[in-house]
């Protein structure tokens, strides 16, 4: 039988807009077809052994509670956050979790605050923040029944620039996306995946939250041969539901 | 010369307001907010010119303004004091003004002497320093419509600021919040604070502490001794040794716990009362406490305070209840995960077979980001599954709340859809037995549109009382 491990890094200080439904919904999934899931929240003060995890989740949090894990993360976890991305592990980061992963944030102020640097990847801070549905093309989930969309909801004050390595996680239908500028939205790295989209971004996008599952089988299991389908009328009806609404 | 321009234009905003609120009523329409922001746009500094001729009676916070209002109000009545009110969604400095404004006559003078006023956190932040309330209650601090404000710190922050500019003001503050409760800190007011005793109602449902687990001040994780819902309880942070104040209104005891009410101890500095709550739900004894607050600075007996506890009828929206085709329609507004979660544990207490319909909208009003359902503990129905006939969805997010619940362990065949209001009406009815409990539980545009299809379905004039 697979097992999942999966680790949510700072579920108690970084648990904005719901993003605990993307760690109910990969474990649902899993639980659903067979697969063992073992979720693990780490925090401040604890061991974070990446070896152990198969996919790793760091969501967003308010600016008050990013201040009190700066110095656990940066003085602590850092050097295993960026063995594990660097090693392919399956990682999903959402909003506040995906500006942490760059090299740094710029404040409204023009003061740059280190971040962990795992990708190459910067923030700015802006004076409005890009609030509201947005749906993106994501090219690696296009098949012929599917036209690889997502949809969520975006609400972050920063804007995101990619460097050189990152390329976008998929082309901005509707919303602003990374920035707001340049057409595009999230990242994605090695196995590491980035996206402001929260709402909760997995359950109404299965093949999103299944892709990551299937990458986390196959890292494990050398002779994983893929996912068997499930019921997904609900969880599509949500997806294609929102889609219409917001593009047509 | 000075003075007589500022009188006049105080008589112009006056008689501008008047007027509009009489055309706007003359034309069916509420008339809350608009009177009042012509009043300020005449005279910006109104607020602050006529608030010696009132005492005002402030109610913020995130949840429970309008139930406390209430109680506040019957307190106000037993105390045989006359007063004004802000209506339920006119709590923004516009509807304040236009509630100012209805108490003086044309020519200025005072008709009642006291105001009451729920106030949006936000406002509150520039209305408190201009109102100068003799008497500030802070019910709580959740997170609720994050979109609109940023985050929980900055509406602490302006609830914060506001108190800064009255320091005169009694503040009676949530012992049991470690946000509510740290207003009292450091500041030159009086402060009244409430809450529930020790272990009287422990947690019973795991749930993480979300909204605000660490320390205010030193950022080190708070140690709980107790506690009732959400962040609320007897918190300790081991570090700097902030910790829950005392509390001076106290629930002791909750002897009786249900689906309609709940019977408490309350020991105030004159004594302990018991009172029968005809609201259910433990975010109603905190509502009742703060209430009693005021009751006791109003120096009300104790009679009277029972009297007003055991007599006060539901909010606006907050859960109303009436009898059609045989069942029983209950209906309790939704918005926030906190809030959400209480009613979901007063379905707990559901003894019988009862049919659920969750109607969930993103317009405006309800806020736009509906991710929040990720945040509410749908997992806790597996208790009641059994009694649960039948889960509708409906509204504009029906799908959405489709898939939360499947995946809270909900099974996919007991789900429905329907969006159309009079088709889940008959539904729900088509689906139940006699004298069951159909529960809707609608965001805030939701429940209007639904409020509006029961009453033309049932020829029901106002049930909401």
């Amino acid at each position: 039988m697979y097992e999942i491990n999966i680790c949510h890094l700072y579920p108690d200080l970084l648990n904005l807009y719901g993003d605990r439904g993307n760690i109910i919904c990969l474990s649902k999934r899993c639980e659903w077809r067979g697969i063992e899931v073992n979720v693990k929240g780490i925090s401040i003060g604890d061991d974070f052994r990446w070896e152990d995890y198969d996919i790793i989740f760091i969501g967003g949090g308010q600016d008050y509670e990013q201040t009190i894990l700066q110095d656990d993360l940066m003085n602590g976890k850092r050097q295993g956050i960026i063995e594990a991305v660097e090693a392919g592990k399956v990682f999903l980061a959402i909003c506040g979790g995906y500006q942490i992963l760059g090299k740094y944030y710029r404040t409204h102020d023009g003061k740059d605050i280190e971040c962990i640097g795992a990708l190459n990847l910067w923030t700015h801070g802006g004076d409005t923040r890009l609030i509201g549905n947005l749906v993106f093309e994501v090219d690696f989930l296009k098949t012929k029944d599917n036209n690889g969309y997502i949809v969520g909801f975006e609400n972050h004050g920063g804007k995101t620039y990619l460097g050189e390595g990152v390329k976008p996680l998929g082309k901005v239908i509707k919303g602003f996306g990374n920035n707001g500028g340049d057409g595009f939205e999230g990242a994605v790295y090695k196995n590491t995946f980035c996206t402001y989209s929260h709402g909760s971004l997995l359950p109404k996008n299965p093949a999103l939250a299944d892709h990551l599952i299937m990458l986390a089988l196959l890292n494990k299991y050398p002779d994983f041969q893929g996912l068997e389908p499930i019921d997904d009328t609900l969880e599509n009806l949500a997806h294609s539901t929102l889609i219409k609404r917001f593009t047509e | 010369m000075k003075k007589f321009f500022v009188r006049l234009r105080i008589g112009i905003a006056i008689i501008v307001t008047k007027f509009l609120v009489f055309v706007l009523r003359l034309l069916g329409r509420g008339g809350t907010s608009l009177p009042g922001k012509a009043a300020l746009k005449i005279y910006p500094e109104l607020l602050s010119v006529l608030s010696d001729r009132f005492r005002v009676i402030m109610i913020t916070g995130t949840n429970g303004k309008t139930t406390t209002s209430r109680i506040v109000a019957g307190m106000l009545d037993q105390a045989g004091i006359r007063y004004v009110s802000n209506k339920s969604g006119a709590n923004l400095s516009s509807g304040i003004a236009t509630t100012i404004v209805s108490a003086l006559s044309l020519s200025g003078k005072p008709l009642v002497r006291t105001v009451l006023l729920e106030t949006d956190e936000a406002a509150f932040r520039t209305v408190a320093p201009m109102l100068k309330p003799e008497i500030a209650i802070v019910t709580n601090f959740f997170r609720d419509q994050l979109d609109r404000y940023g985050e929980l710190y900055t509406t602490l922050n302006n609830v914060r600021e506001g108190i800064k500019g009255t320091p005169e003001t009694r503040l009676i503050l949530n012992a049991d919040d470690s946000l509510c409760a740290s207003l009292g800190r450091d500041v030159p007011n009086q402060v009244i604070y409430f809450g529930l005793g020790d272990n009287v109602y422990p947690e019973d449902f795991v749930k993480a502490n979300t909204d605000a687990a660490f320390c205010i001040n030193c950022k080190s994780r708070y140690d709980y001794i107790s506690s009732s819902f959400g962040h609320l309880g007897h918190f300790r942070c081991p570090s700097c040794g902030y910790e829950r104040p005392g509390a001076q209104i106290e629930c002791t005891q909750i002897l009786e716990y249900d689906n309609l009410s709940s019977t408490i101890e309350i020991r105030t500095p004159s004594g302990k009362i018991t009172a029968k709550l005809a609201l259910p739900g433990l975010y109603n004894i905190y509502n009742a406490l703060a209430g009693t607050a005021v009751g006791h600075l109003l120096e009300l007996g104790e009679n009277d305070l029972v009297r007003v506890l055991e007599g006060f009828e539901c909010g606006f929206g907050r859960m109303e209840s009436f009898e059609a085709e045989g069942r029983t329609f209950r209906m309790i507004l939704v918005k926030n995960p906190t809030g959400f979660n209480q009613v979901l544990r007063y379905l707990m207490t559901q003894a019988d077979k009862c049919v659920i319909a969750f109607i969930i909208n993103d317009r405006i009003a309800d806020g736009t980001d509906i991710s929040w359902l990720w945040d509410v503990d749908f997992e806790i129905l597996s208790f009641i599954l059994k009694k649960v006939r039948k889960f509708y969805v409906s509204g504009i997010r029906a799908e959405d709340m489709a898939v939360r619940l499947k995946y809270a362990g909900v099974p996919q065949d007991s789900i429905f859809i329907e969006h159309d209001g009079n088709k889940l009406i008959n539904s729900m009815i088509e689906a139940s037995g006699e004298k069951e409990n159909l529960y809707i539980l609608p965001t805030y545009t939701a429940m209007l549109d639904i409020r509006k299809t029961l009453r033309e379905r049932f020829n029901l004039k106002e049930f909401w009382k």
